[in-house]
């Protein structure tokens, strides 16, 4: 078998693994979090009568295992079943959110990737003397804003002082893409500020602990140019580190979205996984997390893949492992 | 790297700057006087939606369910009362008037109701009104196979028949809440099965398209019976998280938002905006778990009552809006209303620190009160009376839980001492805010248990002379009182903030947004 | 080892220093009775309220004082969790791969993929509701995956590394190499880790009393105030503003501490 497929394999079997350990966690989780859905959904004037109804209606009489086992039927037969508080098929209700979460994500992490990597070199460059100081300052302070704090912040200065956009009334993709656009992408740069700031650092210390190893000091005292040594083998080494913070950092920015999603009013599937986790909404939840899941082997993935293409000593290592675990 | 840094930092200065300068341009607002604006924004002219005949509204929570007859969220049947319409409906004045029925005889002795059908009548999606979706509708909320669907206050009906074009309903016994029952059961057509994705009703407004958990559109219905609605189109959004809401009225994408906190309309310019004050119709209360310790000793309960000075908690927590109320029941209902109630306890805290001695609690005693996180008003009451009932040495904390947590532990299973929560009528009669207090009532969730009240409340259900009725509603309302069921504070203001231009605003007295009435001024 | 302290590790310590200070003093003294509501409402700030008043009127001061103890305790109670129990996970997964990789790694994945809210909610059930420390370890466990992928990449990044391979052909046990020789390697990529993560956990218990499970609202963390104060930017922009700087002032240090350090190890090597 080649390396290449068996490495595909070995992926898609971890993307089974972690959705189906996720999705179980979650069900397990709601089997303990007290609340009812059939309470929730019938309010405050619901007779007993009517919530046993509903309660075998949706099925939630039935043995814990087995309507975990029915779910997952469901879910690899492509039905996502039915949300409680909405009677509408959950995929419906999901897929314009998650296009949305996805952009906010993607271009907060592109703001991310391309301004951190260079910002974080150049900052390694530009060590020593006094510009140290304001260069420090700057780093920490990026990273002590809170996002949910710049959102109002640029809600206020250029949503209502120089009105640039609307906050509390998403356009939608659809109707002014945009529009949409620019909506967006203020809660990516809320989103991306501090985490910015978090790789730069990351990467400058990597950059500087990498440059004081001995085979650095070597290199350089052998007459090798400085700045070859750096860009060929310094940041080669320190890319490892970042890629997997990096990979690290998409797979969290979903989540990380939940509270800039409700400052500036996005429509996106944080802020409905918060909602429908307090309506105790099941489905909707339970396919929530497992896009979620998914989200996270597959940022982790691309991380691996980057970082393979690095240092092929990792690759290496990889094969072991995949030969271990087989 | 000098540059970008550079850039950066001015980008930062500059975000700085401009966000003191909103401070310090605000810093006088707190007093909300209608001083002059230097720079202001969109008057109504300006507002591009008053020339399409337009508005947007902003809510604070999701519609739950679209279907008439799932719905059970106080916010969806807000806003969905718009669009769907029952034999009879409420108006303003708190009145039953005919609505998809044009004529109402009831039998002398209360057993029998018929209604005519309005001649005229037509659905949003084009078809008349007919006897069988009469039929079905009322049937559908009375004995229908989805338990889910069915309105409890139906189950005295005992046969509906159908003659010509008049529906009689028979009654097992007499009831004097009934027509405000049938209120609620909305007139739908016969085997329709999409009201949840395309509702369709016989309302002033007709759907038009939602978007789960962000907007809800509707349109004018031309062809409404009844005095049609004065805007074209009415789009509501949903703004989850209270800074949403300002937000959006600030930045004009919203014109009308109700159910705001002093708090909320302090941060609007008064030049772009009014706030209307109505109130809420509900009785926000600490209500007490009776069956707990040591809430279920008369003294103590009534200890907490003088311990709180309820003029206080609207004070500090809603800026001095809202009226006090001394039991469970609102001045909307005013024929049931009982004034004299609300001074029954007054800030004594001699008073108090005597009964809690007398009950075995010299040197007071630990309590929670449990708060849905989600309600913000609730959450600052409780704060509030943390700090009131310090002072008569009563050391309370508040214990904030989400809504799922809150419907299941406190008010489904009675695992609580002490929450904080507003009690409503959704269908115009006082009956609703008494009956709870049964002690042999499901929703009881207080758990009060009272012989007298028993008795009193099985001759009020009986009653069949209104005069009569009301007297024993009355005395319930006193029971509750003297026995310091609950802490009884207040009910809430609503203020609503209406975008100037925006008019005909009207409040009922069960919550309700009624957009037929609002239009732009010319 | 030079003892001079380089000026980031001493400003940093000096900042922390003051924020612990007013830790203590918050403890013990504040200026007003930090829940009384009776020094009327928004009142801008002045001599008598330094940092002004709340919407019940409380006096800003006093609270951030006695807040700034409950948000530095519950931050670093959850970083230090994250940081153990990631720390560990990673070394192992890193350092031996294979199943336990395979395993651990998965676990991990769904951790960071399952909503903290409910995670929250779960905490809050299983250990009662009313319980300071739930959220301590609802938001503890949140921290564990960020740390476990970081030391594991560089745990296993360490483990071929020759002094590595010497020390095994010695007879050294796994044990010994991985918290004699490697833990200490680490040390470069945890601490920027520690002190972003402590950053991190500042803002998360923010966001999660923001969503109604945290701190109870009387005695109030930094993030409660803050997320409080966001509503209330026009009538009173102070609120946020005082506990808004207080936080960065927080994280500044600590994170300034941690720059230091890092700076202070270079000059050893």
């Amino acid at each position: 078998m080649s390396t290449a497929l068996q490495y595909t394999l070995k992926r898609l079997g971890l993307l089974l693994v972690t959705m189906l350990l996720v999705s179980f966690l979650t069900f397990l989780a709601f089997e303990l979090v007290s609340g009812d859905p059939a309470r929730t959904m019938l309010g405050t004037e619901a007779t007993p009568q009517q919530l046993t109804a509903l309660r075998h209606e949706l099925g939630l009489d039935r043995p814990f295992l087995l309507r975990y086992l029915s779910w997952l039927a469901g879910f690899f037969s492509g039905n996502l079943g039915t949300s409680y508080s909405y009677r509408q098929p959950v995929w419906g209700l999901i897929a314009g959110k998650l296009e949305l979460t996805l952009w906010l994500s993607l271009m907060s992490f592109v703001l991310i990737a391309v301004i951190s990597i260079p910002l974080g070199i150049f900052s390694y460059r530009f060590t020593g003397g006094f510009a140290n100081w304001p260069r420090t300052a700057l780093n920490q302070l990026c990273m002590a804003v809170p996002p949910f704090f710049t959102g109002i912040l640029f809600s206020w200065c250029f949503g209502i002082v120089l009105r640039v956009f609307t906050p509390g009334d998403f356009p939608g993709l659809r109707e002014d893409f945009a529009a949409s656009l620019r909506h967006l992408f203020f809660g990516a740069i809320c989103l991306s500020i501090p985490r910015i700031a978090m790789t730069v650092r990351m990467l400058r210390s990597t950059v500087i602990s990498e440059m004081n190893k001995a085979y650095v000091r070597t290199a350089i005292s052998r007459g090798n140019d400085r700045r070859t040594v750096l860009t060929r083998h310094v940041l080669k080494n320190s890319m490892v580190s970042v890629v997997t913070f990096l990979g690290q950092t998409l797979a969290e920015l979903v989540g990380a979205g939940i509270v800039v999603e409700q400052v500036l009013g996005i429509p996106g599937l944080g802020r409905f996984l918060v909602t429908s986790i307090s309506h105790r909404d099941y489905p909707v939840v339970q396919t929530i997390v497992v896009i979620l899941g998914f989200w996270v082997v597959l940022a982790g993935t691309a991380a691996d893949l980057v970082n393979q293409a690095i240092d092929p000593r990792l690759r290496l290592s990889t094969a072991e492992l995949g030969g271990a675990g087989s | 790297m000098k540059k970008r840094i550079f850039a950066l930092s001015l980008v930062l200065a500059m975000a700085l700057a401009l966000f003191t300068g909103c401070g310090s341009q605000s810093a006088p607002a707190p007093s909300a006087e209608p001083s002059a604006e230097p720079e202001q924004t969109a008057p109504a002219q300006e507002n591009p939606r008053a020339k399409t005949n337009e508005a947007n509204i902003g809510i604070a929570q999701d519609f739950d369910s679209l279907d008439p007859d799932y719905m059970t969220a106080a916010g969806t049947k807000e806003i969905l009362f718009n669009m769907f319409e029952g034999l009879v409906k409420p108006t303003s004045d708190g009145e039953i008037v005919p609505a998809v029925a044009s004529e109402i005889v009831k039998s002398d002795d209360g057993l029998s109701y018929a209604f005519t059908l309005r001649e005229g009548v037509k659905f949003h999606n084009g078809d008349p009104v007919e006897m069988q979706d009469l039929v079905y509708s009322v049937e559908r909320r009375w004995t229908g196979d989805d338990t889910a669907a069915q309105l409890a206050a139906l189950s005295v009906i005992e046969a509906v028949e159908v003659e010509g074009n008049v529906l009689t309903i028979r009654l097992s016994e007499p009831s004097n809440e009934f027509l405000a029952a049938v209120m609620n059961a909305y007139i739908i057509p016969a085997d329709y099965t999409e009201q949840e994705t395309a509702p369709v009703g016989t309302g002033p407004y007709k759907f038009v398209s939602r978007a789960v958990q962000d907007s809800l559109v509707l349109e004018r219905f031309d062809d409404y019976w009844g005095t049609p609605g004065k805007l074209d189109k009415v789009t509501f959004k949903v703004l989850e998280g209270a800074e949403g809401l300002v937000l959006g009225l600030q930045s004009g994408a919203l014109d009308l938002v109700a159910h705001l906190s002093s708090d909320q309309t302090v941060q609007l310019d008064s030049g772009a905006f009014k706030i209307e004050e109505g109130s809420m119709n509900l009785v926000q209360a600490l209500y007490l778990n009776n069956a707990e310790k040591p809430f279920d000793d008369v003294r103590v309960r009534q200890a907490l009552c003088y311990a709180v000075d309820k003029q206080a908690v609207i004070d500090l927590a809603f800026d001095g809006y809202g009226i006090p109320l001394g039991t469970s029941m609102f001045p909307s209902f005013s024929k049931y209303y009982d004034e004299s109630l609300t001074d029954y306890y007054t800030l004594n805290l001699e008073k108090a620190k005597e009964l809690l001695t007398e009950a075995g609690y010299p040197d007071g005693f630990e309590m929670t009160i449990t708060v849905p996180s989600n309600y913000t008003p609730h959450v600052n009451t409780a704060t509030v009376l943390v700090e009131l009932l310090r002072e008569a040495g009563i050391k309370a904390t508040v214990q904030p839980v989400d809504w799922g947590t809150w419907l299941e532990d406190v008010y489904g299973n009675r695992n609580f001492q002490s929450t904080i929560t507003g009690l409503t009528s959704d269908n115009m009669t006082a009956r609703k805010l008494l009956e709870r207090f049964g002690s042999e009532v499901g929703n009881n969730f207080t758990n009060y248990s009272n012989v007298e009240y028993d008795e009193t409340l099985a001759k009020a259900l009986r009653a069949t002379d209104d005069a009569e009725q009301t007297e024993l509603y009355r005395a319930l309302e006193r029971n509750l009182t003297e026995n310091a069921a609950n802490v009884y504070l207040q009910d809430m203001a609503d203020l609503v903030a209406v975008r100037s231009g925006l008019e005909g605003l009207t409040f009922y007295p069960i919550y309700v947004l009624d957009i037929s009435t609002l239009s732009w001024a010319k | 080892m030079k003892k001079r302290l380089n000026s980031y590790l001493t400003v940093g310590l000096i900042i922390t220093g003051l924020m612990l200070l007013i830790t203590v003093i918050g403890t013990f003294w504040t200026p007003y009775v930090p829940t009384a509501m009776k020094y009327g409402r928004f009142q801008p700030p002045s001599w008598a309220h330094l940092f002004g008043t709340d919407n019940f009127g409380r006096d800003i001061f006093s609270r951030v004082l006695k807040g700034t103890g409950t948000t530095l305790a519950i931050a670093l109670s959850t970083v230090s969790i994250g940081a153990v129990i990631g720390t560990l996970i990673g070394a192992v997964t890193g350092y031996f791969g294979g199943i336990v990789d395979d395993v651990l790694m998965r676990l991990n994945d769904a951790l960071t993929a399952f909503p903290s809210f409910l995670l929250a909610l779960l905490v809050v059930s299983l250990v009662g509701p009313g319980k300071k420390y739930s959220v301590v370890i609802a938001l503890g466990l949140v921290f564990i995956p960020s740390f476990a992928r970081v030391m594991r990449t560089e745990f296993a990044a360490l483990r071929n590394r020759n002094y590595v391979t010497g020390a095994r052909l010695m007879g050294a046990s796994s044990g010994r190499i991985l918290f004699v020789h490697l833990l200490p390697n680490t040390v470069r990529v945890l601490l920027p880790a520690f002190t972003i993560g402590f950053n991190n956990a500042v803002l998360a218990e923010a966001s999660m009393s923001f969503l109604g499970i945290g701190v109870t609202p009387p005695d109030a963390s930094l993030g409660y105030m803050l997320s409080e104060a966001q509503s209330m930017l026009k009538a009173g922009p102070w609120y946020a503003l005082c506990t808004g700087l207080t936080i960065v002032l927080l994280v500044f240090g600590v994170g300034l501490i941690g720059e230091g350090l890092q700076a202070q190890e270079r000059e050893v090597d």
